[in-house]
């Protein structure tokens, strides 16, 4: 069997909030193979959003390891995080988190303004990536003259521009209608089953399980269920849940 | 590679309208610097230019000015032969024995300023070559008359060709209008040395002498001959030096623009502070992304600093743009500005903005732009990225 891109081991994230803490995420373990298409699911409050920055190295857990392509993250420092997400791994946020004053094209090259690449190479890269997400178009327009799915597409760009092994989406379609939201996830999806991405995404849409490989099942910061999505995919078995 | 400069200049130029207070108040920190800057570098210019390198001064022993030197009829008739001294076409020493004394006038505005008003001899014009007589004719000796510097002409009751002017004990027709080059000849009213010294009670004739020394002489020579003569206790210095010293007394305005610009200075810092705490809790979330792309703290502190400058810089433009228009304002509206500070007598200076001045106000909005971005930078670099995102 070959190593799970994502394992989580007996994982907890405590948040110290005055006097009371608040255990956002308990003894989560489970794994997740490379290119699959995940989906985290649950109740508001139950933890995704805490257990999604775990995995993209945003956020350090109370306890437990959290190891991602072979990295564990436990160990690397906040400014050695940083340069490890901005190689490994593809942001993507419900409200889509563009820079207001850059254009679709330079919100795009970002990540790669962090990389050893000469200004022309970059944005070489980042039009292939607005091309693959159907904007080359678009590319000198303000995020202000997009509409939303769009924008959520110019973000999909930013966040494959680097090529990176993992892409996090947390609540990708939340702040979208149905077309829209069927537009992005297609593109999650191509991303996961044609690019080889392992996608991780949160999301609300009870529709959403009909595109995914498998799913995760979160409330109140416990893993209560692992089972398989519509898209079927699941290569390597899921486990999980508390011992 | 990091954020590059054109996001900040974009955030700045993108929340123009909202920072327009603040760019006003360093506008106005911009202003008050390089105008008062202007107003102490005019005022030394104009002195500085006054001297002549080839002419010396005499005065009696421990006097910094004309104002508080004496000196007798008789040791002006020992220097005038002194070896080194220049002479005319007509083999007579170039001497200029003056008086000079500080009389108040009244000004058109009826408010009363001290003029350096110089007693001179016909060869005050051959010592002083740069001074012209550019209107009428030069003053007759024991006739009453004076000759006026142009600065003076309108600014004082009774100062035109023509008319008569009131101070000491008399009044003086106005014959000849003068002209120096801007310098602070400019501002001084000349009459005949003796009747100036008997209309202001004074013993003797003269407070002291200009010479030119002679081309090729030996200056350091004379003037230790000078100094070294026991009958008179005097001391000679080249004439630019002399209006140095003048301009150094005008220093002590320095710490008068200090008082005025630390307090426009710490307003406006704290209002570029202000407008930086505003921009970064506006865009905590976007601080966020960025952190979690991965660009480092560094990189936030410097974009957010660069942010603060770029509003600090245009601040210093429209105060730059304000400066120059005041400045030619003053110039159209009110002409030279009286100036009491160095000699006690009025200095009548033409306010001109330099490039050093401006370039002082310069690094004032600068760092007004980065000591008040400081702080707020300080705070989105330590922005964690996952509370930051929480913000949306
Ligand atoms: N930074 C934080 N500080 C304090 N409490 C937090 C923080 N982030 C999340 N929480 C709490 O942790 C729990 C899980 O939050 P979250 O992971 O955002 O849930 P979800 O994404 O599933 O809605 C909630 O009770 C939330 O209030
Ligand atoms: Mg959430």
């Amino acid at each position: 069997m070959p190593e799970p891109l994502i394992a989580l081991r007996d994982v907890s994230r405590v948040y110290r909030r005055g006097a009371d803490d608040v255990h956002a995420l308990e003894h989560v373990s489970l794994t997740i193979a490379g290119g699959l298409f995940a989906a985290l699911m649950g109740p508001s409050g139950s933890g995704k959003s805490t257990l999604l920055n775990l995995l993209s190295g945003i956020d350090r857990p109370s306890g437990g390891d959290v190891v991602v392509a072979g990295k564990r993250l436990n160990d690397l420092s906040e400014d050695a995080l940083a340069r490890w997400r901005s190689r490994h791994v593809g942001l993507i946020f419900q409200f889509y988190n563009l820079i207001p004053v850059l254009s679709a094209l330079e919100n795009v090259e970002l990540p790669l303004l962090l990389t050893a690449l000469d200004r022309r190479e970059r944005l070489a890269r980042a039009r292939l990536a607005l091309d693959v997400v159907g904007l080359g178009a678009r590319a000198a327009h303000a995020p202000a003259e997009l509409s939303g799915g769009e924008q959520q597409r110019v973000a999909i760009a930013r966040a494959i521009v680097t090529d990176p092994d993992l892409i996090i989406a947390d609540e990708p379609t939340g702040d979208l209608d149905a077309r829209n939201a069927d537009q992005i996830l297609r593109l999650l999806l191509e991303l996961s089953h044609e690019l080889q991405k392992t996608v991780v995404m949160v999301t609300h849409d009870p529709r959403a399980s009909e595109w995914v490989d498998i799913v995760f099942h979160l409330e109140k910061g416990v893993l209560k269920e692992t089972y398989a999505g519509g898209a079927g995919k699941a290569r390597a078995p899921a486990t999980g849940g508390p011992p | 590679m990091s954020l590059p400069i054109s996001y900040s200049v974009r955030n700045v130029r993108a929340r123009l309208r909202r920072t327009s207070l603040t760019i006003a108040v360093i506008a106005l920190a911009v202003v008050a610097s390089a105008v008062f800057l202007a107003l102490i570098s005019s005022l030394q210019r104009t002195l500085v230019s006054t001297g002549s390198p080839a002419n010396l001064v005499v005065l009696r022993k421990g006097s910094d000015n004309d104002g508080s030197s004496m000196l007798t009829l008789e040791a002006y008739q020992a220097i005038r032969f002194f070896d080194g001294i220049a002479r005319n076409a007509e083999g007579q020493p170039i001497v200029s024995p003056e008086m000079v004394v500080q009389p108040t006038v009244r000004a058109v505005s009826g408010t009363r300023e001290n003029v350096l008003a110089r007693g001179v001899e016909p060869m005050a014009l051959v010592v002083h070559d740069r001074v012209r007589i550019v209107a009428g004719r030069m003053f007759r000796p024991s006739s009453g008359e004076a000759v006026l510097g142009a600065g003076t002409v309108g600014r004082y009751q009774g100062a035109r060709l023509g008319e008569e002017l009131a101070f000491g004990r008399r009044r003086w027709r106005v014959v000849g209008i003068m002209e120096a080059a801007g310098s602070s000849f400019e501002s001084e009213v000349w009459v005949d040395a003796r009747e100036l010294a008997s209309d202001a009670n004074r013993p003797f004739p003269y407070s002291g002498i200009r010479l030119r020394v002679a081309a090729g002489a030996d200056r350091d020579a004379l003037v230790r001959r000078i100094e070294d003569d026991p009958r008179y206790a005097l001391e000679a210095k080249p004439e630019t030096d002399y209006y140095a010293e003048q301009a150094k007394s005008s220093r002590s305005l320095y710490v008068l623009l200090v008082v005025l610009a630390v307090p426009v200075g710490i307003a406006a810092g704290l209002g570029a502070a202000n407008t930086m705490f505003a921009a970064v809790q506006a865009r905590t979330v976007e601080i966020g992304t960025l952190r979690a792309l991965g660009f480092s703290r560094a990189t936030i502190l410097r974009a957010f600093l660069l942010e603060s400058f770029g509003v600090a810089m245009v601040g210093f433009a429209v105060g730059a743009v304000g400066t120059l228009a005041l400045a030619a304002g003053i110039g159209a509206v009110l002409g030279d500005i009286g100036f009491t500070a160095a000699t006690f007598t009025t200095n009548l200076v033409a306010l001109r903005v330099g490039a050093g001045d401006l370039a002082a106000a310069f690094l004032f909005a600068a760092a007004i732009g980065i000591i008040g971005g400081l702080l707020p930078a300080w705070r989105a670099a330590r922005l964690r990225p996952v509370e930051a995102l929480r913000k949306a």
